[in-house]
C-alpha cells in the first residue's frame, strides 16, 4: 500500500522536477484554459496554435489545458479561482462576462494594454461582438471563439417543392409560406419532409433571439441587471415561434433536439434548419445536396444574437505574466492566426482585418457561404446575458419550454419569467 | 419451460391464478430488461455500423469498425485507459485499507468519542461531493498535488459510506469468532486480518464494484483537478465528443462509448454470478 503512494508521489515529483528543469530560469508561465464545443479538429489547431507562439516567443511557457465544455470550463476556473490557483487566461463563453465580475476574479483589458497602440486594438473587433465584451466603459473580454446563427437551406428540396432554389425566405410571412409550400407528406398523413427546424432544446433563448431582436426588441440592458422579457414585442415573437407548429404546421410540434438537427437536414426531414455557423465546415462536408446560408428571416428588421466565447485575463498572477497574456491574446486574435482558427473551426473572424488576409479570401472566394455570418454582424446585437447568467437563461429557458410545449400561453410565460428575473437581479440595481 | 412443470405439481392449487402471476411477474422482468438494455443495444448498432445507419434500421447493413478508430484517434485514450486503470486501483486499495481499519475501530472497540466520530462519519454520506470541489482544490493545492492521480483518488479514499457497510457487516460476525481468536493468542489486527476480513468478501466485492464503477465514472472533479494527458482519465476524453455546436456524430460517440466502458461491462459479465451473489449477502440493493 505504502509503496504504491510511495511510487506515484515519487513519479509525480519526477514529473514536476523535469517540467521545472526545461523551463529556463527567466521564462513567463502561462496557464490557459480552453473549452471545445465543435469537435476534436478545434482542440488541434488551439494546440498548434500555442505551440507556434511558444516556438517563436522563447521566453514565454503555454499551457493550453483542454477544459472540456463550455460549463465545465467556466466551473474549472472559477474553482481553480477561489481555490487560488486561477489560469492565468481562458476562453469563457461571452455571457459569462457578469458572472466573472461578480466573483472578481477577472481585471479589464484596459488596466494593462492602455497605450494608443493598444486602443486602437481594442478597437479593430467587430462592434457587434464587444457588445457582450465591454460594459461599465471597460473591456473584458476579447472575441475569440465566436459564431452567430444563420439559416441553412436544402436547394434540391426547394426545386422539387416549385421554389426558387437560389431564394431563401427573406421576411418571417415568406418563411411560414414556403414552409408551407416545403411540407411533404406521405400516403398515411405522417409528415415526411418539415419546412424548418429551429430547435430548442437546452438553451432554447438563444434562436429565439434571434426571433426577438427580428422584432426590434433587446431582451436584457447592458448594465446586466434588468430583462424584458415581458413585453409586448417578445411575447409577439414567442407567438410567431409557438405558430410554426401549432398553427402553420411547418415544424415539427414540441421541443426540437440541437444536436440532432444538422442530422435531420442532412436526411431531408427538414428542407430549412437555423443553427450555429459553427456548423458551417460539418454541413459542407456532409450534406449530400446543395445547400444554400443565409441571414435570418426579418420581421421589422434582420437581426440575430451572437454567440461564443471570449478571452478573459483572471486577476491573481504577476504584473509580468498579465502582460505576457495580453500579448498572447493579441497575438492569436490577429488577422493571421484568426483566420486560420475561423477557416478550421467555421467561427466568424472576429476583425474585419482578418477577412481581409489571402487566405481568408481565397476560402471566401472558394465558399461564399462563410461570408453570411460576416455580413449579418452589421443587424447582430448582444446574447442574453445579465448577473446570475445561469439562474436568469435558465428561467428564460424553462418559460420559452412552457409556451412551445403548449403548457402555457406565451403571455403567461414570459410574464412569470419577468417577474422571476426581477426577483433574481433586484439586488444588482 | 419451468412455471409449465410447476403448474403441473402443484394441481391443488387453482393453476389459472398461478400462471396469471407468473406470467406477469416475468413479463414486467423482461420488459425492464429491454428497456434497460435498449440504449446499450443501439449504443452497439450504431458502433459497428457506417454514420448513414444510425437512425435507420437494416438488418445487413454493413459492417464496420472505422468509429473505433476514428474515436480512438481522437483523444490519447491508451494513456487516458492507464490513467484510469491507476486511479481505481489506487483508490480501492486506500478505501479498502482505510475503511477496514475505521470499520474495525467503530465495530469491536469502546473509545470516549465513537459514537460522535461516528456519527460524523455519517454525516460524510449526506454531504454532496460537488459542493466541496472548491475546499477540496485549496487542500490539494496546499498539498502541491495538483495535476496528479493522487489528487483525483484523496478526496474519495475515507469513505463514509465504506466505514458504515463494513462496520455493520462485522457487527454481524459472532463474537465468539473473535473470542476463539483472542484465545488462540491472536491480537487485534491478526484477528481483523484471519476473522473478519474473510467471512465479509461479500461485502468487499459489492463495495468494491460499487466504488470502481463510480470512479471509473467520475468527470468533473477530475476535470478541475488535472490538465494534462499524463493525469486525465477516459472520462474527459470522451467528453470532446460532446460537441453541440458541430453537429453530434452519434456512431463515433457511441463507438467511444462501448470503448471507454468496455471494461467494465466485460468484467462485470465474467463475474456476474459472484457480484449478484455479493449483492445480496451484503444487503446493498
Amino acid at each position: 500500500m505504502k509503496s504504491i503512494f510511495k511510487s506515484l508521489g515519487l513519479a509525480a515529483s519526477a514529473a514536476a522536477l523535469s517540467l521545472g528543469t526545461a523551463i529556463s530560469a527567466h521564462a513567463v508561465d502561462l496557464q490557459f484554459y480552453f473549452p471545445v464545443a465543435v469537435g476534436g479538429k478545434a482542440a488541434q489547431t488551439i494546440e498548434e496554435l500555442t505551440a507556434e507562439y511558444a516556438a517563436a516567443n522563447p521566453d514565454v511557457n503555454i499551457d493550453a489545458v483542454y477544459a472540456g465544455s463550455y460549463q465545465d470550463t467556466v466551473s474549472k476556473a472559477l474553482t481553480a479561482a477561489r481555490g487560488g490557483n486561477p489560469p492565468q487566461l481562458s476562453v469563457i463563453l461571452s455571457v459569462d462576462m457578469f458572472t466573472l465580475i461578480d466573483e472578481d476574479v477577472i481585471i479589464a483589458f484596459d488596466e494593462i494594454a492602455n497605450t494608443e497602440e493598444d486602443k486602437k486594438w481594442l478597437n479593430s473587433f467587430y462592434p457587434a461582438f464587444m457588445e457582450n465584451s465591454q460594459t461599465g466603459g471597460k473591456t473584458y473580454g476579447i472575441p475569440f471563439q465566436r459564431s452567430t446563427p444563420v439559416l441553412y437551406w436544402n436547394k434540391e428540396a426547394f426545386k422539387a417543392a416549385g421554389l426558387d432554389p437560389e431564394k431563401a425566405p427573406a421576411t418571417w410571412e415568406e418563411m411560414v409560406s414556403m414552409g408551407q409550400k416545403l411540407v411533404k407528406k406521405d400516403a398515411s398523413g405522417n409528415v415526411a419532409q418539415w419546412g424548418v427546424r429551429i430547435p430548442s432544446s437546452g438553451f432554447p433563448y438563444w434562436l429565439f433571439q434571434g426571433l426577438t431582436t427580428e422584432n426590434d426588441v433587446i431582451l436584457a440592458n447592458s448594465d446586466g441587471n434588468k430583462t424584458n422579457f415581458d413585453d409586448p414585442k417578445v411575447v409577439e415573437a414567442l407567438q410567431y415561434l409557438v405558430d410554426l407548429s401549432a398553427k402553420h404546421g411547418v415544424m415539427a410540434p414540441g421541443i426540437i433536439e440541437w444536436g440532432a438537427t444538422p442530422k435531420a437536414f442532412f436526411e431531408g426531414n427538414t428542407a430549412m434548419m437555423w443553427t450555429s455557423t459553427g456548423n458551417l465546415t460539418n454541413v459542407r462536408n456532409n450534406a449530400p445536396f446543395d445547400f444554400g446560408v443565409a441571414m435570418l428571416p426579418a420581421n421589422k428588421r434582420r437581426g440575430a444574437p451572437t454567440g461564443g466565447g471570449n478571452f478573459y485575463i483572471f486577476k491573481d498572477s504577476s504584473d509580468e505574466q498579465k502582460k505576457a497574456s495580453v500579448d498572447f491574446v493579441k497575438w492569436i486574435t490577429a488577422p493571421k492566426q484568426a483566420a486560420k482558427w475561423s477557416m478550421a473551426t467555421g467561427y466568424v473572424a472576429p476583425s474585419p482585418a482578418a477577412w481581409e488576409t489571402d487566405e481568408m479570401k481565397a476560402y471566401a472566394a472558394d465558399f461564399p457561404p462563410a461570408l453570411v455570418a460576416r455580413e449579418q454582424l452589421k443587424h447582430a446585437v448582444a446574447e442574453l446575458s445579465t448577473y446570475q447568467n445561469q439562474r436568469v437563461t435558465r428561467v428564460f429557458n424553462d418559460a420559452l419550454h412552457a409556451a412551445i410545449t403548449g403548457k402555457k400561453t406565451p403571455e403567461e410565460a414570459l410574464k412569470g419569467a419577468q417577474a422571476e428575473a426581477d426577483r433574481i437581479l433586484s439586488e444588482y440595481r | 419451460m419451468s412455471d409449465l412443470s410447476l403448474s403441473k405439481t402443484v394441481e391443488a392449487a387453482p393453476p389459472r391464478q398461478f400462471d396469471f402471476d407468473r406470467a406477469l411477474n416475468t413479463f414486467g422482468a423482461w420488459t425492464l430488461a429491454i428497456l434497460w438494455a435498449l440504449p446499450l443495444l443501439y449504443a452497439i448498432w450504431t458502433a459497428f455500423h457506417p454514420a448513414a445507419y444510425e437512425a435507420n434500421f437494416e438488418l445487413f447493413a454493413p459492417l464496420t469498425l472505422e468509429n473505433f478508430t476514428k474515436a480512438w484517434s481522437a483523444a490519447p485514450f491508451a494513456q487516458y485507459f492507464l490513467n484510469t486503470t491507476m486511479l481505481v486501483t489506487l483508490i480501492l486499495v486506500a478505501q479498502f485499507v482505510l475503511c477496514t481499519l475505521a470499520a474495525y475501530a467503530f465495530a469491536r472497540f469502546e473509545f470516549p468519542g465513537s459514537n460522535i466520530l461516528f456519527t460524523l462519519v455519517l454525516l460524510q454520506l449526506l454531504v454532496m461531493p460537488d459542493i466541496l470541489i472548491v475546499e477540496n482544490y485549496k487542500m490539494i493545492r496546499n498539498l502541491g498535488l495538483i495535476d496528479t492521480i493522487v489528487a483525483i483518488g484523496l478526496p474519495y479514499m475515507a469513505s463514509g459510506f465504506g466505514i458504515f457497510l463494513l462496520r455493520q457487516t462485522f457487527k454481524t460476525i459472532p463474537r465468539e469468532l473473535d473470542e476463539a481468536a483472542r484465545v488462540e493468542g491472536a491480537g487485534p489486527l491478526l484477528v481483523l486480518w484471519k476473522v473478519y476480513v474473510p467471512l465479509a468478501i461479500p461485502t468487499y466485492l459489492a463495495y468494491g464494484l460499487v466504488s470502481v464503477s463510480h470512479h471509473w465514472n467520475n468527470f468533473l472533479w477530475p476535470l478541475i483537478i488535472t490538465n494534462s494527458v499524463e493525469t486525465r482519465p477516459v472520462t474527459v476524453g470522451l467528453s470532446i465528443f460532446a460537441a453541440v455546436d458541430g453537429g453530434v456524430e452519434w456512431s463515433v460517440i457511441n463507438a467511444a462509448t462501448l470503448m471507454t466502458s468496455g471494461p467494465l461491462l466485460i468484467a462485470f459479465l465474467l463475474f456476474q454470478r459472484q457480484f449478484v451473489q455479493s449483492f445480496m449477502r451484503a444487503g446493498i440493493k
